[in-house]
């Protein structure tokens, strides 16, 4: 069960008792000292006495914990099939951290040509004065970049987020 | 100890910027409300002598002509993307409070010049990473100096977005680089009569004898002198928190009736009672002005302002509105075409502090309002602006059906922006 914090600005609400939807969730931010509480289900045994007992305020709590840098963190949808191999498909949301330092291997957010773009970054080329932005789908070709094009990474991608079922 | 001022470059457009990096040096201008006036400018636009506020249809040949880019006025992507830059500043400076949308002070008491120039440095730079927003920041050891010291960090890319003025060589050179009207606390009206007196930079001003200023100038001018002269004495409560809350707008085309009046004054009252809540506060005046186009030689001028006093501070939306919509009644002379109205709320405190009305006041009734308030902005929220608003808000044409005209139809916002920080159905596309 989800449940708003009182007085918090920062919400996310759960609707007639619909679980993690997207369309029903909508996060506004405000305060980012706020965090979303979600009770943490410890094993309770019948008989013996609650060893959560005391650790109440325990909770999983996704803003806390998959949400490194709150202020930087920013979210995108994914269009195509361009990263399909790497498991992240249309529709799918990414989860971008412009505070995360981008290295060789990861998965960033580019914008090039007038468009966001999700790409594995190789930095294999550094030395060389270029980067590359690789594709996780073969009918795809990598995109070529050079220092002189003044490229930066808009963000890291450290989630994706993916829905298997309409509820 | 040391005062840092933390500005956001050009803040609106740079929110602009931050999902369309395609813009970064192309020149943008924001419209207010109704896409009226310029309200935020790129640098690129204030090297073409576009001056703030001017109308927006008198720039609009010079705009084709540069090829100006225009956007709407999107409150909620700037509100979002200054409360990120705000919290990462909270979170680095050891005493911080916010000054406007997008500046605010941090007190630095543990820092010498040389370490507060790299915490500037290095927070900039982590709030240009961390949410695409320039900030420059201005130190010194007051808050007027911080302020001219932020001029020169804005100025001159040398100083890598952070300038710290201290010693009296670099002070001395600072004011006598600073027009006098650029100086904290100093108005236009004042520029001129400065201006007589042969008094045109800032170092002028501070090499006036104290007895000279304190003999012709009020006190405020008085404090903004021995700020200049290194004593900080603008205590940090008369800058912080927001005494009044003003929510208005000019219409696009001349209202005369009162009915439509009064949908817009309850618009407006529903928006004020939101930002009352949302920073915990209570108001006890609802103050209600309207006013005719006074550039308009040809009609009737009429303009009032009317205050509501409340028996009891409030931050429930209905009160406020039903407040708002008695005073718009008492002040409200038909015959006149209107140009512009707002609703000012003010006398405003801590929620805690409530002082009931013992006649009026039902603590039953103010906690089911408080109640109704907080899920009708959870729902808002959650929704989107204006998914339940109070019946008051939609128009009704007096004698006509129930069709409705919704309010949020009728400002005009041509080139708004999308809000892809705050709402999933904006968030980027990526390929």
């Amino acid at each position: 069960m989800m449940r708003r914090k009182e007085n918090t600005a920062r919400v996310i609400e759960q609707i007639e008792s619909k679980p993690f939807s997207m369309e029903y969730i909508k996060i506004i931010s405000g305060d980012f000292g706020n965090t979303l509480d979600l009770p943490f289900a410890n094993a309770i045994k019948a008989g013996f006495p609650s060893v959560a007992e005391g650790y109440e305020q325990d909770s999983i709590d996704f803003n806390r914990d998959m949400i490194r840098h709150p202020e930087a963190t920013f979210y995108g949808r994914v269009y195509g099939d361009s990263m399909v191999e790497a498991g992240i498909c249309d529709g799918d949301i990414a989860v971008i951290d412009r505070l995360a330092e981008p290295s060789h291997g990861d998965i960033v957010v580019a914008y090039i040509n007038n468009e966001f773009t999700i790409k594995y970054l190789d930095l294999s080329q550094r030395h060389l004065g270029i980067i590359i932005l690789n594709p996780a789908n073969a009918s795809f070709e990598p995109i070529k970049i050079f220092d002189s094009d003044n490229f930066k990474v808009w963000g890291v991608v450290v989630w994706t987020i993916k829905k298997w079922k309409n509820l | 100890m040391y005062y840092a001022i933390c500005d956001c470059d050009n803040c609106f457009v740079s929110c602009e910027r931050v999902f369309r990096p395609d813009l970064a040096h192309r020149p943008i201008v924001v419209l207010s409300n109704n896409d009226g006036c310029v309200v935020a400018r790129s640098r690129e636009v204030k090297e073409l002598g576009i001056k703030m506020g001017v109308p927006y249809y008198q720039i609009k040949e010079k705009a084709a002509k540069h090829g100006i880019i225009t956007f709407s006025s999107n409150y909620e992507l700037y509100a979002d993307m200054t409360a990120r830059v705000m919290s990462l500043i909270r979170k680095n400076a050891p005493a911080f409070f916010r000054y406007s949308i997008d500046e605010a002070f941090c007190v630095l008491s543990r820092h010498t010049r040389d370490s507060a120039k790299v915490w500037g440095e290095n927070l900039s730079r982590l709030i240009l990473k961390g949410t695409g927003m320039p900030v420059s920041i201005g130190i010194a050891r007051t808050k007027t100096l911080a302020k001219i010291a932020v001029h020169f960090a804005k100025q001159y890319p040398g100083y890598n977005r952070c300038c710290a003025i201290d010693s009296d060589e670099q002070l001395k050179k600072a004011l006598s680089m600073t027009p006098i009207s650029d100086v904290w606390g100093i108005g236009r009206r004042l520029r001129a009569s400065l201006d007589q007196k042969g008094i045109r930079t800032a170092l002028d001003f501070a090499e006036k004898p104290y007895d000279w200023i304190a003999g012709q100038y009020n006190i405020s001018v008085q404090r903004t002198w021995r700020e200049l002269s290194g004593q900080d004495c603008i205590p940090d409560e008369d800058i912080a928190a927001k005494k009044s809350i003003m929510t208005s707008r000019s219409f696009e085309n001349l209202i005369g009736d009162l009915h439509s009046l009064r949908t817009l004054i309850a618009n407006f009252a529903a928006r004020g009672a939101e930002k009352l809540r949302r920073q915990r506060s209570v108001a006890s005046i609802v103050g209600v002005y309207i006013v005719t186009n006074r550039f308009r030689n040809d009609l009737d001028q009429y303009g009032k302002m009317i205050d509501y006093t409340l028996h009891t501070p409030t931050d429930s939306t209905i009160n406020i509105i039903s407040a708002a919509c008695e005073a718009l009644e008492r002040g409200y002379r038909p015959g006149y075409l209107y140009k512009k109205a707002g609703v000012m709320l003010m006398g405003i405190t801590g929620r805690e502090g409530i002082q009931p009305d013992l006649f009026e006041y039902s603590p039953e009734r103010e906690e089911k309002l408080h109640r109704l308030d907080s899920t009708i902005d959870i729902i808002n929220r959650v929704y989107g602006r204006d998914t339940i608003i109070s019946s008051a808000q939609h128009y009704h044409a007096p004698e006509s059906d129930e069709t409705h005209t919704s309010y949020t139809d009728m400002i005009r916002h041509d080139h708004r922006s999308p809000n892809p920080s705050t709402r999933w159905d904006d968030i980027i596309q990526l390929k």
